[in-house]
């Protein structure tokens, strides 16, 4: 499967959700996804281009936009294409639906970037905290203003 | 799943500390006398903030860090690590560095296999393969602390290149330790082969299809066992595996005992690797020249970007998405780890099945929790 072909016929297919979409090599490929159609995008990719599995789902903060971003590697059995699809959320309410229904191994993924980040994957099956214990839940530790190393660490300790 | 009990079904919690388990965490079944009717996975009991940790150290620190995501695999760890911050610089090792990386981690995919193996044979009641294995991984252990001058966790790789060439008689001591690994690999299959228990217990059991296994997202041994020839080195081939002659090993069963078989056979390919390594590498230097990268690299920062890279660990693809934003210190590091989606798929995998049949299964995976929680 051909990188350019993959590109040029999601942002043919979505023009209005996909943009910034970009080339980085012939493995790597980048687009930006409006945050309503993630799902239906992912749905797409797995049906017509053998993305067959994620390799990834994961948070970054950046605290200077105001924004969180959830990002998507996307990846095939079958081909050696990576697709990086990024989706912007406001970071005070960070909601975007959830991709379990597509592609199974999402669920771990999104427990673990909602409990890392807060960003809330809607119609996830079970949401709920996977590394964390239960009452950090909130705290969002690998954002950028998590106060952390000393002043959350040694609370119960005192 | 405690309120859908009925009146012959009980909740049995396995771990977070139990003798199947490669680490601590926490299996809840629901049992229907020994059927295993569901099950959940509880993470977290090793969870070490690698990712927060990583932000907050400078690139060359993170090398340190990364060894310790799992300690068995640290050497390919780096190798995903540095070669994030390689490509994120534009810089690649001369060829003698990639030779060296290439044969420390065949090395240490080597000594991972060995313990896999051993543990498996532990899991289900043959203790005696843990004591065969553990001695030829002592052997390799030493080839690689030899080059390294550490035993598990070794801080060896730099950015474009490595820290200390190879020492003298290196490949004199080599070629002794693989021709007698080459020997004892087959003392195994034979041993595994020959052993109406263990095939009992291996064959047929766990089966995965290719199509599940596609759909659950595993790969490595687990993932190459149902007949998909997916390896990284071949499908995105970094360093110099594209110049080396190797061959990607499958079977078409699926089960715990291809499971096995795939390793075994990987650990021929890997040696297969490592002769031609000792016999291709040319001489030169280890860092690329006309640069100030070396063994000291002074304090550096890292153009603005973001890469994903992907690298063949031991147990599958391990991958690393890395951020900079052009200080010193990564602004977010996301560690893929192989056995993470491999866990994630055990659930389902042991649905229908026994507890006893459970432990075969979960130990044939050949994991590493430490890696999963990060």
């Amino acid at each position: 499967m051909d990188a350019r072909t993959i590109i040029e016929s999601l942002t043919g297919k979505f023009p209005e959700a996909i943009s910034e979409a970009g080339i980085d090599s012939q493995v790597r490929i980048r687009a930006y996804v409006d945050k309503d159609n993630a799902k239906e995008v992912c749905q797409y990719l797995k049906d017509s281009f053998q993305f067959d599995h994620l390799c990834s789902v994961c948070g970054v903060d950046y605290p200077q936009r105001n924004e969180l971003e959830a990002v998507y590697h996307i990846a095939s059995f079958e081909h050696p294409v990576v697709l990086m699809l990024k989706a912007r959320l406001p970071r005070d309410s960070p909601e975007i639906e959830s991709v379990v229904q597509v592609y199974w191994n999402a669920n771990w993924y999104e427990r673990e970037t909602y409990e890392l980040f807060g960003i809330f994957f809607k119609n996830h099956p079970n949401l709920k905290a996977l590394v964390l214990p239960e009452d950090m839940l909130g705290e969002w530790p690998l954002r950028k203003d998590y106060e952390g190393f000393p002043n959350r660490t040694a609370r119960n300790l005192v | 799943m405690e309120e859908m009990l009925e009146s012959n079904e009980m909740i049995i919690h396995l771990g977070p500390q139990h003798p199947m388990q490669p680490g601590p965490f926490r299996l809840n079944l629901k049992l229907k006398g020994e059927t295993i009717m569901d099950a959940e996975v509880e993470l977290g009991y090793i969870h070490k903030g690698i990712e927060k940790i990583l932000e907050n150290k400078t690139y060359l620190q993170g090398i340190t860090i990364v060894d310790r995501i799992c300690y068995l695999v640290a050497l390919t760890n780096e190798e995903c690590y540095v070669g994030c911050v390689e490509k994120l610089l534009g810089l690649e090792p001369p060829e003698r560095a990639q030779y060296i990386r290439v044969i420390v981690e065949e090395l240490s995919r080597l000594q991972s296999h060995l313990l896999g193996l051993g543990e498996y044979g532990e899991f289900i009641g043959f203790v005696s393969m843990f004591m065969y294995t553990i001695k030829e991984r002592e052997d390799i252990l030493t080839l690689i602390d030899m080059v390294t001058g550490a035993r598990v966790t070794h801080s060896y790789l730099r950015f474009g290149g490595v820290r200390d060439d190879l020492p003298e008689g290196f490949k004199e001591k080599a070629i002794p330790i693989l021709n007698n690994l080459k020997k004892v690999i087959s003392d195994y299959e034979e041993m595994f082969n020959s052993d109406t228990i263990y095939r009992e217990r291996t064959i047929g059991i766990g089966v995965l299809t290719a199509d599940a296994a596609k759909s659950l997202g595993v790969s490595g041994p687990v993932l190459r066992a149902t007949g998909v020839p997916y390896d990284i080195r071949k499908v995105e081939p970094y360093l110099v595996y594209k110049d080396l002659d190797f061959k990607v090993c499958t079977e078409t069963a699926g089960d715990c005992f291809a499971r096995v078989q795939v390793r075994l056979d990987e650990m021929r390919e890997s040696i297969h690797i490592i002769e031609q390594c000792l016999d291709m590498i040319p001489s030169g230097p280890i860092f690329p020249e006309g640069t100030s990268y070396g063994r000291r690299t002074p304090v550096m920062r890292v153009p603005a970007g973001e890469v994903f890279h992907r690298v063949e660990d031991p147990r599958g693809e391990m991958g690393m998405y890395m951020v900079s934003d052009g200080s010193d210190k990564p602004y977010r590091v996301k560690v893929k780890g192989p056995y993470y989606p491999t866990l994630q798929a055990l659930p389902p995998l042991i649905k229908g099945t026994t507890v006893a049949d459970m432990v075969s299964i979960s130990g044939s995976m050949d994991g590493c929790t430490s890696e999963a929680d990060r």
